[in-house]
């Protein structure tokens, strides 16, 4: 276990024990490799196969949304779920004062994705040690640097230290590479039409509507989703084209203003479908326009939510 | 439809067409390539509507609304110049021809102004010819490996 | 009989059976694989993997969307024609054919036969290739299966090193191998070899002694309000699994057909009633109802567990949820024992 994760447990069961939180969110090792398990630990006892490690790749901020308000949650943050749970105060989901953030400057997290497409995907065990990984099939072995495997979300990350958290375990990092994003998004941009199209078809196409991606969003919080409306049906049913392409778009839209990049929704995909290129560009759009970041501070109304008179002279027909 | 009359699927705010012959005219009078959707203000245009409306086949969309300061409902059209100019640039990023989504503000004075812009745009999405992204829907199926 | 498929020789006889078959392979499909029509490309071949391919190919039989019907507005109604050209699914691995028979109790029971599935299923001959190396996400001989499981197989194919021995197990079968030199007694040793080997090397994952009694007893435990609290809720687990069969038809207006879609018992409105009342109404229901299907309802029904072990689940969860983990703990639940 390394200092850290001792750290963060010690921080959880003290606040267990101090009766501070009534839940306190966090990882649980895994059962088979590389996916480690979000788990709700209720009382320290629950805590001894605690675990906090670059594999941990769910957004726990999606778990806030399942309590009722009066629930005191604590929970680990990094970046990205730091401003998740800010947004999601904003959107008044759960209110600041019942959430004890433990936050940890986030060393990036890794792409199970990259490391399957590296080593097959029979993999038997995985070894992280700072800066390395070690990852062991059955025939195999494999070393990696700590770069190579980071999720893209992970390797532009602009905010990898939480903002607002109560309590920070460890050193601050340094951002990643925040110019990576704008420059993918330009690099994207400047493609054709036809090529960008092409590239969009390709991803959409291999869907299979299982809503992965949606379950892994904390921001996906909807009771019912568009696609689930049965009358009116806003989108085709089928895996056709159009159905799926709708799928894409309409839930990339929805997090207009309100996604933080963490990536989840890729990661969380079995199918390997890319969908941070289209929330990226929606990200850019609304710091130029409108010079909103989701999730800095929890007070801040999202553009959508925001509009005022004074954007009369904006979009001059 | 012939390559002369492209599909146009027009959304109209109920409030902003301010003379009586405009409103009769896109309510009984437009050609038959073109659709009109009346709906009670451009805030009502749930951006789903404009992408249904391509997906079946329209050539171009247009959005007709009120001048931001002389909305019915106050600000309903100021939410939804937001959102819809970033759905048409969300559209445009994966490859969308934005200029098939057009954006007209009505004022006081427009009178005969939707009948003019609509032919100018039937006009332009000539000169563009047939789309050929995110019609999906038309004709039959086709699709991914799934088909 | 038994025959020999040189690995060399894998390009030629694939396109030899394409001149009567369409030829279904496991092929490079984005950065994973998928059973993809057979198009002469040998490269794009995955018969190295130890997994499976990462789309189910319970496809082929039962495609995710597919048309019912389509009909006009002054009534008229017709159905697509039925699939019935013959087809070959090669290198398909055990877990894969075998679920393709436990499925045959759903769509070609004696009180209801899918016509569209039996003519698929009718017309395809299929080549299973046992798992010289099962991965250590498998559980087949944990559940009545194994790594060279014959049920359902035309041929069973273990790769013997520098050829694969290929044993005929019908006519079909038989038929396909005519061209084929056959295997010497030495090769068939060697198979023998493999697949013990292969099969001892699987550790039990869990208990299924007494499980059931386990599962029904615990319907209204606490257990499942532990076992859901991390699920996401989303699609993955019955999506990529072989065996479940779950579907939705609805009727898409805008091109006027009926659509049979797959449908998952994970998703709420998957269980909503047309009254908004859902039986199952959160995580807890929905988990337990697919653990209780497979493990519980199945064996009412046909007497045999609805899972073939094939390991998607395990692997492609986005919350690492682990079915064998969720069973082994179920098992330990306690049996109240009511006396009369």
């Amino acid at each position: 276990m390394t200092d850290l994760e001792m750290k963060l447990k010690a921080e959880a069961k003290r606040l267990l024990d101090e009766h501070l939180v009534d839940v306190f969110i966090g990882f649980r090792k895994e059962n088979a490799p590389l996916h480690p398990q979000p788990a709700f630990f209720t009382n320290s006892d629950q805590l001894d196969d605690f675990v906090y490690n670059n594999l941990c790749q769910n957004n726990l901020a999606k778990f806030l949304t399942r309590y009722p308000h009066e629930t005191k949650i604590g929970m680990i943050v990094r970046g990205c779920e730091n401003r998740s749970v800010n947004h999601l105060i904003v959107e008044r989901q759960h209110p600041r004062e019942n959430i004890i953030m433990i936050g940890v400057p986030c060393t990036g997290i890794y792409d199970w994705r990259k490391i399957t497409q590296r080593c097959g995907e029979e993999i038997s065990d995985v070894e992280l040690s700072p800066g390395k990984i070690t990852v062991k099939t059955s025939k195999n072995q494999f070393e990696f640097e700590s770069k190579e495997l980071l999720h893209v979300s992970c390797a532009r990350c602009s905010q990898p230290n939480p903002i607002s958290a109560d309590l920070v375990i460890g050193e601050p990092v340094e951002p990643k590479d925040p110019a990576r994003a704008k420059r993918q998004v330009e690099t994207f941009g400047g493609m054709t039409a036809k090529a960008r199209y092409e590239w969009f078809t390709h991803e959409s196409e291999r869907c299979i509507r299982c809503y992965a991606c949606r379950e892994a969003c904390p921001m996906c919080y909807c009771a019912e989703c568009f696609v689930d409306h049965g009358a009116p049906r806003w989108t085709e049913s089928m895996v056709s084209k159009a159905g799926m392409q709708t799928w894409h778009i309409i839930r990339a839209f929805h997090q207009t203003g309100r996604c933080v990049d963490c990536g989840a929704c890729e990661r969380a995909c079995p199918m390997d479908i890319r969908m941070t290129y289209i929330t990226e560009k929606l990200n850019t759009d609304m710091e130029n326009e409108y010079q909103f970041i989701c999730g800095m501070d929890d007070k801040t109304q999202p553009p959508f939510a925001a509009f005022t008179m004074d954007d009369k002279t904006r979009f001059v027909a | 439809m012939s390559a002369n009359q492209p599909n146009i699927v027009l959304f109209q705010c109920q409030w902003c067409l301010y003379a009586k012959t405009d409103q009769d005219w896109v309510e009984n009078s437009l050609p038959e390539n073109m659709h009109l959707v009346k709906t009670s203000c451009t805030g009502r245009i749930n951006p789903l509507f404009v992408l249904n409306a391509i997906q079946g086949g329209a050539e171009g969309v247009m959005i007709s609304g009120c001048k931001p300061e002389i909305c019915h409902f106050k600000e309903g059209n100021i939410g939804a110049r937001r959102q819809l100019s970033a759905f048409q640039k969300l559209l445009t990023h994966i490859g969308f021809d934005r200029s098939r989504i057009r954006f007209v503000w009505m004022d006081l004075q427009d009178t005969g102004r939707i009948q003019k812009e609509l032919a100018t745009f039937e006009k332009d999405l000539v000169d563009l010819g047939q789309s050929a992204v995110l019609v999906t829907r038309k004709p039959g199926f086709e699709g991914g490996m799934h088909d | 009989m038994n025959y020999i498929l040189s690995r060399n020789d894998i390009p030629k006889v694939l396109e030899m059976w394409s001149k009567t078959h369409q030829v279904f392979a496991p092929q490079k499909y984005s950065n994973f694989s998928a059973f993809l029509p057979y198009e002469g490309k040998a490269e794009q071949l995955c018969l190295e993997y130890p997994h499976n391919t990462r789309y189910p190919p319970k496809a082929l039989f039962l495609p995710q969307s597919e048309e019912l019907l389509s009909y006009t507005k002054d009534g008229q109604a017709s159905e697509p024609a039925l699939d019935a050209k013959p087809k070959l699914i090669f290198g398909i691995h055990a877990c894969d054919t075998r679920a393709m028979t436990l499925l045959d109790t759903v769509f070609d029971a004696k009180d209801y036969q899918d016509p569209f599935w039996k003519a698929r299923r009718e017309s395809t001959a299929i080549i299973t290739l046992g798992c010289d190396e099962p991965c250590s996400t498998c559980f087949c001989t944990t559940v009545e299966g194994g790594p060279f499981n014959r049920q359902g197989a035309d041929i069973i194919m273990t790769d013997i090193g520098e050829s694969f021995h290929l044993e005929a197990l019908t006519p079909k079968g038989e038929n396909l191998c005519k061209d084929l030199p056959y295997a010497s007694a030495a090769e068939d040793r060697k198979v023998s070899n493999v697949q013990e080997k292969a099969t001892s090397d699987m550790p039990k994952a869990f208990d299924t002694e007494g499980l059931k009694t386990a599962l029904d007893a615990n319907f209204d435990s606490s257990y499942w309000e532990e076992v859901q609290r991390s699920c996401l809720g989303c699609g993955v687990c019955t999506f990529l699994c072989p065996t479940c069969f779950c579907f939705d038809i609805a009727d898409e207006a805008a091109r006027s057909k009926r659509y049979r879609n797959w449908d998952t018992c994970m998703f709420s409105v998957y269980s909503r009633e047309a009254s908004g009342h859902n039986p199952r109404p959160s995580r807890k229901e929905r988990t337990r109802q697919r653990l209780m299907h497979k493990y519980s309802y199945w064996v009412d029904q046909i007497g045999k567990i609805g899972c073939t072990g094939c390991g998607r689940c395990v692997r492609y969860c986005p919350v690492g949820l682990d079915i064998r983990a969720m069973l082994r703990e179920a098992g330990k639940l306690p049996v109240e024992v009511i006396h009369a």
